[in-house]
């Protein structure tokens, strides 16, 4: 067995903290990353998240990873601990839980594969047949096809694909798990078994272009499934271009003071800043201000790197979301715009944590756009 | 055909409602098939309870001894397999309880006769005997036949039958079967009740129940918000209990609480009998749950087919709006 | 101590449609995921953790079609020592009566202190193969436990009655012990472990290697007979409150105002 300072090339450590001190959950939760880079390097190694339950707390956010000087990947060390706790059957029930049904149905909510379209059941939404050529693939995600609340951003993105009228495709029932957090939650295996199934669905219906509902399914198609199209795009990337193209028009106005989150999975993972912003600001009536935190240095909410299925523990201070809602209702905001599912299920539970009900709603981009139509 | 035999259960001196439940299937299995129904009861100190079997059966057949003062599967078993092969009924029905999955199966090892466990309907076709029963967590229902075996055994789920008064003034035959000691192999130590939690679930009027559906511990708070409201308690079904969300006092069913109160909600409770064993009672019965076919919906009195996370808020704000 | 785990793979049908096939025989197994039945789960955590507590060997048995052999590796990733599947075309159709006739013939002929099994499959729902496999092994037993402790030559488990009592009893060793859920916590079976155990062998025994005649097997080796599968009558059912959330939820908030409770 290699040491955890040769696997994760620790040694380039220089101690420094820029790490911990970037870490957004480094002031709410017990998480010190420069404190498990060093017993990884001088030993105590910890043998995996179980004697370490701090790295839970890790929303693989990268921003220690990028902050680093010296090229040390902290992030990489803290995922790599998971997937020993992984290998040792030592995680949490609901971390056990989102793994097994992800093995099972293809999706980590435990809902049953067949259910998977339940929510365009009333819509017209094309279902790519056996081996049908799909130019234009609609990846729909789990948490948009079975979370009730994030079901409204496919039925808006449905709205607007024919608002625009572009062809496009899904995969229907056929369609699994990305993968994405179920890697960050250091199960490797079942990322790779997802990886294989899902490229295998995609070769046999020759996709040009995938668009995903959330960032977090476009971070693992894009980097790492290895091309599985010439083109993996986030929903907010597809909307700018139809509206840059001109196919798509808002013709309606939207009177409402917003401001955006920036999800980490399209930020910081993928510099992907713009082309949210630029959707939101060419609907007339919408006046929009930045956070003060925003972009590369935007708040994460704490939803990514599997933390919508650990149970919080030994943890302190202010929810991230939670100030994140504070600070939207300060600037002003009436409307707080995220562009991904975790995002606006960890913001909207914020907004009754924080007492901020009554006082700021938080809409996905799609919904947005799509009152706009 | 030859008799219809009971075996009765009872515990601290009260028989189960199961008891009466058989009896009352077992009457119309005699009757379709020209026999009579005989009970069987063993007990330390348990005339009176004999005597009110002999209301509903044609007879009592009772071993009083103290051996049988806690129930012992390995005491209990070797007198049963005797006095069944002494009267050599048709068909032996026993509970479908911790009591009489425990016996069922070593007693028909016993007698080298089949056994239908669970089964929610026994009938006479022909000179057969047939039993229903479920599989697929209600879903498909399967009919077992006994390969024409002399003596039959099944187990009956509780409340599959509903118990009939009667006074038939049957005849109590005391038995003077031989009783072996408590083997050292199983022995008694004793019964532990469940510790009493700050809230009890049997004493209110409304019960807010929550099942697998409820999906993650998060969630909690909608479903107490609601009881709130309703001035009712919050209680759940055992996967509930089994996620270690809420206490074992907040169990409803077979294996937890039974309770009746005037107002039932049961939220992503998909209804398996263990849980409507413990709430078929009460006055009025809501379900909410996904899946249209879930079970629960037949025990019910109205049903919302939808998401609880969405009708649930819906629900607290319409009230909230009503009681504005 | 030497432990047997018997483990039984189940379908998933909390959620499908689930569908009588043509021949009537069973049900359409296409597209229901298959799984390790649910109380076996907690039958094997207990068994590993006696393991871990005080070493010894456990082996997973199971009796099923080619596919089960899915969840004894699973139980191998988990840290089960060694795997028997009893195999052959013979123990087809077979109810609890002859599926416990041939467990105890592969029980029988190994060096075993305790025997745990789920309370009950959650396909059957039959609740019979624990008790009926100690009758034939000739040993004591318990169900539906939810608390066990091994002491000297003996264990004392708590088994689940009616009502949240409690029974505790004293077993002397070797016994059989049914295991209700929620006894513990199961571990998680990793995919990359499961892989592993791909690798490790599975004994596979056929009737004839458990001296078992093909009539003593199976359908033949039954006391009991299928006779048909139905679907259950539709009841009366609940009257439904229809419509989008906010119009059902109005709809039964009437309803409670009017009964009193709003």
């Amino acid at each position: 067995m290699p040491s955890l300072a040769d696997k994760y090339e620790l040694l380039g450590c220089i101690q420094c903290g820029r790490c911990t001190a970037g870490c957004p959950v480094s002031l709410r939760t017990y998480l010190n990353v420069r404190k498990v880079v060093y017993d990884g390097l001088i030993g105590p190694a910890p043998k995996g998240a179980h004697e370490r339950p701090e790295a839970w707390s890790c929303t693989t956010c990268a921003t220690c990873t990028e902050r680093c000087p010296k090229g040390v990947k902290p992030m990489e060390l803290l995922i790599g601990l998971r997937g020993s706790s992984i290998e040792r059957g030592k995680v949490s029930p609901t971390i056990r839980d989102a793994l097994e049904s992800t093995f099972k149905h293809g999706n980590p909510w435990g809902r049953g594969r067949e259910k998977r379209t339940e929510w365009a059941d009333e819509l017209d939404v094309p279902v790519a047949g056996d081996g049908d050529a799909v130019p234009l693939l609609w990846y729909v995600g789990c948490t948009p096809a079975y979370d009730p609340r994030c079901q409204d951003v496919a039925r808006a993105l449905v709205r607007l694909y024919e608002a625009a009228g572009v062809g496009y495709s899904t995969l229907g029932a056929a369609e699994s798990c990305c993968g994405n957090e179920v890697k960050r939650m250091g199960e490797e295996g079942l990322f790779e078994l997802l990886v294989e199934g899902n490229r295998e669905a995609f070769a046999s219906h020759s996709i040009d272009a995938v668009v995903t509902s959330s960032p977090h399914c476009m971070n693992t198609l894009l980097n790492e499934y290895g091309g599985v199209a010439d083109e993996v795009v986030h929903y907010s990337q597809y909307l700018a271009g139809l509206l840059d193209e001109g196919k798509l028009a808002f013709k309606g106005s939207v009177e409402r003071k917003v401001t955006y989150h920036d999800p980490c999975f399209l930020g910081k993972h993928n510099a992907i800043f713009d082309e949210p912003r630029s959707v939101i600001e060419r609907i007339s009536g919408v006046e929009f201000e930045d956070l003060d935190r925003s972009r590369e240095r935007a708040l994460c909410c704490e939803g990514g790197g599997g933390r919508m299925w650990v149970e919080a523990e030994d943890e302190r201070g202010e929810r991230l979301a939670d100030t994140r809602v504070k600070d939207a209702v300060e600037l002003g905001a009436d409307t707080l715009v995220t562009a991904c599912p975790f995002c606006l299920l960890t913001l909207e539970d914020a907004v009754k944590t924080s007492g901020c009900e009554g006082k700021i709603e938080i809409l996905d981009l799609a919904e947005l756009a799509a009152m706009a139509l | 055909m030859n008799d219809v035999l009971v075996l009765a259960e009872h515990l601290n001196g009260e028989l189960k409602d199961v008891t009466f439940e058989m009896l009352a299937h077992a009457r119309g299995v005699a009757d379709a098939s020209g026999t009579k129904v005989a009970a069987v009861l063993l007990g330390s100190g348990v005339g009176d309870l004999a005597e009110r079997l002999a209301q509903q059966a044609d007879e009592v057949l009772v071993r009083d001894h103290d051996g049988f003062a806690h129930y012992n599967s390995a005491v209990y078993q070797p007198v049963l397999a005797d006095v069944i092969r002494g009267r050599e009924p048709s068909v032996v029905m026993i509970g479908h309880t911790a009591f009489g999955v425990d016996l069922a199966p070593s007693l028909a090892v016993a007698l080298d006769a089949p056994l239908a466990s669970d089964v929610i309907d026994l009938a006479v076709e022909g000179s057969d005997l047939v039993g229903t029963r479920q599989t697929y967590g209600g879903k498909v229902n399967e009919r077992v036949g006994f390969g024409g075996a002399a003596i039959s055994l099944v187990t009956v789920r509780p409340a599959a039958f509903a118990p009939e008064e009667a006074s038939r003034g049957g005849s109590v035959v005391a038995l003077d079967t031989e009783v072996p000691d408590e083997p050292a192999f199983r022995r008694f130590v004793e019964y532990v009740e469940a510790a009493a939690g700050e809230v009890d679930i049997t004493k209110s009027d409304v019960v807010i129940a929550i099942g697998r559906g409820i999906k993650e511990e998060e969630n909690m708070p909608l479903i107490t918000g609601l009881a709130e409201l309703l001035g009712g308690v919050v209680a759940c079904s055992r996967p509930v209990v089994d996620a270690g969300w809420l206490p074992k006092d907040r169990q409803v069913g077979s294996s937890g609480k039974t309770v009746k109160p005037k107002l039932y909600v049961a939220i992503g409770v998909s209804g398996q009998f263990q849980h409507v064993a413990g709430m078929k009672s009460a006055e009025t019965i809501v379900a909410i749950n996904k899946d249209p076919k879930a079970p629960i919906f037949q025990a019910a009195h109205y049903g919302i087919v939808g998401d609880l996370m969405k009708v649930v808020p819906a629900l607290t704000e319409k009230i909230t709006e009503l009681r504005a | 101590m030497n432990i047997v785990v018997c483990v039984k793979q189940v379908p998933d049908t909390a959620e499908a449609d689930v569908r009588i096939a043509s021949d009537g025989s069973g049900i359409e197994m296409e597209g229901l995921p298959l799984q390790i039945n649910e109380s076996d789960n907690y039958a094997l955590e207990e068994a590993l953790l006696i393991k871990e507590d005080r070493d010894g060997e456990v082996t997973v048995i199971t009796l099923g079609p080619d596919s089960s052999e899915e969840v004894l590796r699973m139980c191998m990733a988990k840290g089960a020592t060694e795997a028997v599947r009893l195999a052959d075309p013979a123990f087809d159709g077979g109810d609890a009566w002859a599926t416990a006739n041939a467990l105890a013939k592969a029980i029988g002929g190994m060096e075993y202190d305790l025997v745990l099994t789920g309370c009950m499959a959650s396909d059957d729902g039959m609740t019979q193969v624990g008790v009926t496999l100690a009758e034939m092994l000739g040993v004591p037993h318990a169900t539906y436990v939810t608390e066990m402790e091994i002491g000297d030559g003996a264990v004392t488990v708590g088994r689940e009655l009616e009502g949240g009592l409690l029974e505790k009893l004293e077993i002397k060793l070797p016994a059989v012990v049914t295991i209700q859920t929620g006894i513990n916590e199961p571990r998680y079976a990793s995919i990359m472990g499961i892989a592993k155990a791909a690798k490790r062998d599975i004994d596979t025994k056929a009737a004839s290697d458990l001296g078992l005649d093909t009539a003593e097997a199976g359908k033949a080796g039954s006391k009991t007979t299928l006779l048909g599968l139905d679907y259950p009558p539709a009841g009366e059912g609940a009257e439904i409150l229809d419509g989008t959330p906010a119009e059902a939820s109005t709809k039964l908030a009437d309803v409670l105002k009017e009964k009193g409770f709003a």
